[in-house]
């Protein structure tokens, strides 16, 4: 989701090898599914909360992707809702670790917000020794990402708006709930994205499914 | 009155076939070297005489002479007619000539014995030329005969026949443990002719057969395959591009050899710098660096960072390109684009799209269908695909024109790039639909041709999933539920597998989408419970069990229907597959299995306990608990949500 600070673009960084295995596919995390929920724009819980939507459009969990679009519906500067479609990275031990190496985090920062989530703080001590490269993650109830955006789907670049940062996300298994803190040296820290499986008006959940050639 | 062409057979002219015929050998000779002079390097000639029925006439010569003179020259003929022209193979095949060529190269005469090798090594550079049998003995003694002797055409058309005839690994074996490998190891060392010769015909032998690999890779054998490497830097392109291919076809079959990165860059360096040869060559090596990294996303990776992309699309721009060269680099570009978004995004910043948009109309079908591969490659960038940079009328129009190609090879390569197209998150979907594009894949899902079918239909999935409902309505409107349910049982079970998924897709979303899985007195959904008493595999069950799924996240009504089609017999007896798949060894049916009875027993639902009562009677609940520690994460998971479910129905269901 935009944020009304500017900030660098981020740096490439390439996939770390490691023995560990891939996590197993949560089908409330497949493609297609769709989340709903809220961002705190300030990390002052008084301030407003912009409603926002996440699309999952893609993943691959042998490279540790994911991606989506995140719509957020009243943004105070936009006439219409603000459409982001966002790259995601799985930390799964072999193609990301905890420590992000990019995007203006530094380790301090990483451990700051991945302390945030409840779930992260089992895996603490051993993230601090080496990102969590020789974590088993892949029966962990909790998937972390980093989410970042990388273009407005629907608005331009003139919009006043930006994508400069990115999210500290972590995915819970059990419920299909999201948990997220924007980071962006410039923006408000710790901004809160909570976000919730929805069915879509259903009395049950549905899944769709696509498969490239 | 005009007649055609071919509804007559010519006669060669009286005059030519009497020199030929003639009992003076100087005329004959004469006639056999006017010919041979007109005919060589000019195709046109070589039909113009092919039909006028003048082979058989030289092929007769053959065998009614023993001039060495008349026989060189006989043999040089033929063997013109059969150098790149098909149709002068077919001529020379037909007349007899090629036994009788063989037999010359017994001749006491060397000249004769050169004239009938080099002849035969242009029948066999055609793909026409006689399967030669390699399993029987004496055959693969008479080809060490051919690669012993000293004359270089001799051997190579020894090695021309191995490349030609060498298929099976049977085939491969009789020569390599006839001696024949040994051989060729020791032509590695020959004239230049004899390295290229011996090099393509080790890689025949080669080919998918890691014994094969093995014995050559045997202690004592290291400097054979140094030198093979070192050829990569010979100053012959041939031998360059043939020593790569060798090298591939060792790396490809056996991947335990020619792991080290420096191998794998020399490869990549060594095939982009032959693209600069302007011949035959050049327009091979394209073709060779796509079986060095297809499939493989290490190579494809070093190739990108070897500036790959940059090179090929600098030789793409080149004027008066050969279709083949054309063909070759398309190719390679889909391999490239086949895994990596890096790949994909630096070909889309280079406008190579419109060179690919462009020979989706090109006259040669092989560069239409190397067009659509590359499309299908770059579509799998789901980025681009969410930015529906794929969804316009510049690349939609020309691929769906190729739906009407008469080429099925053409329509299926056109469906595959479809398929990837058609996922579209941009909610353009209106250009294809307009453009008649779902018009076209219904009409290709009832193709007797299995690919056609099965490639249509995973494109009509495809452009299904998260359709809106006006597009949904109309797409089943040009489908209709009878067409579904019938796809839903085809004979294939891909086709089976992909119809399911269709219908999951349809019944997705709008919570009134489920309707169309009533349509027709429910004739899709009770086609897909007869199914699933029988999945010939297990893919076709996830995807039933996903629709059940579907259906049951859906009203009350929808839910009870569903119990209707689960409990046909009454109220205890559920269909035997709900609890086959909840038992399966596979996770993704386990799961798909366990969100249907999430579905049917959310408390919300008013009828839920009556259901609930119903699953229990029918095993489903004590099935669950057997499931609380299952092995995947998933399941595990949601048997706890089903569990937890449950409990709200209190003392009823025993937990």
């Amino acid at each position: 989701m935009p944020v009304r600070v500017e900030s660098s673009a981020p740096t490439q960084i390439s996939g770390a090898d490691s023995w560990q295995s891939t996590p197993q596919a949560c089908t409330l995390l497949s493609v297609g599914q769709a989340f709903s929920g809220t961002q705190n724009v300030s990390n002052n819980q008084k301030d407003e909360a912009w409603r926002v939507n996440v699309r999952i459009q893609g993943l691959d969990l042998d490279h540790g992707y994911l991606c989506g679009t995140m719509e957020a519906l009243n943004v105070p500067m936009a006439d219409t809702p603000v459409v982001t479609f966002w790259e995601g990275e799985i930390v799964d031990g072999k193609n990301y670790n905890f420590f992000t190496g990019k995007w203006q985090a530094a380790p301090e920062d990483d451990i700051r917000h991945w302390t945030k989530f409840p779930s992260f703080c089992p895996l603490m001590n051993q993230v601090e020794v080496d990102g969590g490269k020789s974590l088993d993650l892949s029966n962990y109830p909790c998937i972390f990402m980093r989410w970042k955006e990388q273009y407005f789907v629907n608005v331009g670049t003139d919009c006043g708006l930006t994508i400069a940062g990115f999210y500290y996300v972590c995915f819970s298994c059990s419920d299909g709930s999201i948990s997220g803190f924007y980071y962006d040296p410039n923006s408000s820290p710790f901004q809160k994205l909570e976000l919730k499986s929805t069915n879509e008006g259903r009395s049950g959940f549905s899944f769709s499914s696509y498969e490239l050639q | 009155m005009p007649t055609s062409a071919s509804s007559a057979i010519p006669k060669p002219s009286s005059e030519l076939v009497s020199r030929l015929t003639a009992a003076d050998a100087a005329v004959k000779l004469k006639a056999l070297r006017d010919i041979k002079n007109q005919i060589i390097g000019n195709r046109t000639k070589k039909l113009s005489f092919v039909k006028l029925g003048v082979v058989p006439h030289v092929a007769a010569i053959l065998s009614s002479t023993s001039d060495p003179n008349i026989l060189v020259q006989s043999a040089a003929v033929l063997g013109s007619f059969a150098c790149g022209v098909d149709a002068g193979v077919s001529a020379v095949l037909d007349a007899g000539a090629f036994p009788r060529l063989l037999r010359l190269l017994a001749d006491p005469d060397p000249k004769v014995v050169d004239a009938g090798a080099r002849s035969l090594r242009m029948v066999y550079q055609s793909k026409l030329a006689p399967k030669y049998d390699f399993l029987q003995q004496e055959n693969t003694k008479f080809l060490l005969s051919l690669l012993n002797s000293q004359n270089e055409n001799v051997t190579g058309l020894g090695a021309s026949i191995i490349v030609h005839s060498c298929d099976t690994i049977a085939e491969q074996k009789a020569l390599y443990n006839g001696g024949v490998l040994e051989k060729l190891i020791d032509l590695l060392d020959g004239s230049l002719s004899q390295r290229d010769a011996s090099l393509e015909s080790i890689a025949t032998i080669f080919k998918n057969n890691v014994e094969a690999i093995a014995k050559f890779m045997q202690p004592g054998r290291e400097d054979c395959l140094s030198y093979i490497i070192e050829l990569m830097k010979d100053r012959n392109p041939k031998t360059r591009l043939l020593a790569c291919v060798c090298l591939i076809v060792i790396r490809n079959s056996s991947p335990c050899y020619l792991q080290d990165i420096g191998i794998k860059m020399k490869l990549i360096h060594s095939l982009l710098e032959l693209l600069d040869n302007p011949g035959q060559v050049g327009d091979e090596a394209s073709f060779v660096f796509s079986t060095l990294i297809a499939e493989k996303e290490e190579l494809q990776k070093l190739a990108f960072e070897a500036n790959a992309i940059d090179t090929l699309y600098n030789h793409l721009q080149k004027d008066q390109l050969s279709p083949r060269r054309f063909q070759g680099i398309l190719l390679a570009f889909s391999h490239l684009c086949s895994k990596l978004e890096s790949c994909r995004s630096r070909f889309l910043s280079l406008q190579v799209m419109n060179i690919v948009i462009d020979a989706l109309q090109h006259e040669s079908s092989d560069i239409r269908i190397a067009a659509c591969t590359c499309l299908r490659s770059v579509s799998r960038s789901i980025k681009n695909l969410s930015a529906g940079y794929f969804m316009n009328e510049t690349v939609v129009l020309p691929v769906v024109r190729l739906l009407h190609n008469p080429s099925n090879a053409v329509q299926v390569a056109a469906l595959g790039a479809i398929s990837n197209i058609v996922v579209d998150f941009s909610t353009k979907r209106s250009i294809f639909i307009e453009c008649g594009g779902v018009k076209e894949l219904v009409r290709l899902s009832k193709s007797m041709d299995l690919d056609i079918r099965l490639n249509a239909l995973w494109a009509l999935r495809n452009l299904m999933f998260l359709a809106n409902n006006m597009y949904k309505s109309g797409i089943f409107m040009e489908l209709t539920a009878s067409l579904l349910a019938s796809l839903v049982c085809d004979p294939e079970p891909s086709i089976q597998e992909h119809a399911m998924a269709l219908v999951r897709n349809l019944i997705d979303g709008c919570e009134d989408s489920i309707e169309y899985a009533f349509a027709e007195d429910g004739i899709i959904l009770n086609t897909i419970c007869r199914q699933l008493q029988s999945i010939s595999r297990d893919e076709i069950g996830v995807q039933g069990m996903h629709v059940l799924c579907n259906v049951a996240s859906g009203n009350e009504f929808h839910k009870e229907r569903l119990m209707k089609q689960l409990f046909p017999q009454g109220d205890d007896v559920i269909q035997s597959f709900v609890v086959k798949f909840l038992q399966s060894d596979n996770s993704q049916l386990r799961i798909a299995a366990v969100w249907v009875i999430i579905n049917l027993s959310l408390p919300s639902s008013p009828r839920a306990p009556d259901r609930v009562t119903k699953l229990q009677n029918a095993g489903i609940v004590s099935q669950m608990k057997n499931m609380v520690n299952d092995p995947c994460l998933d399941v595990k998971l949601r048997v706890r949500t089903v569990l937890g479910q449950l409990m709200a129905f209190g003392d009823g269901i025993a937990l």
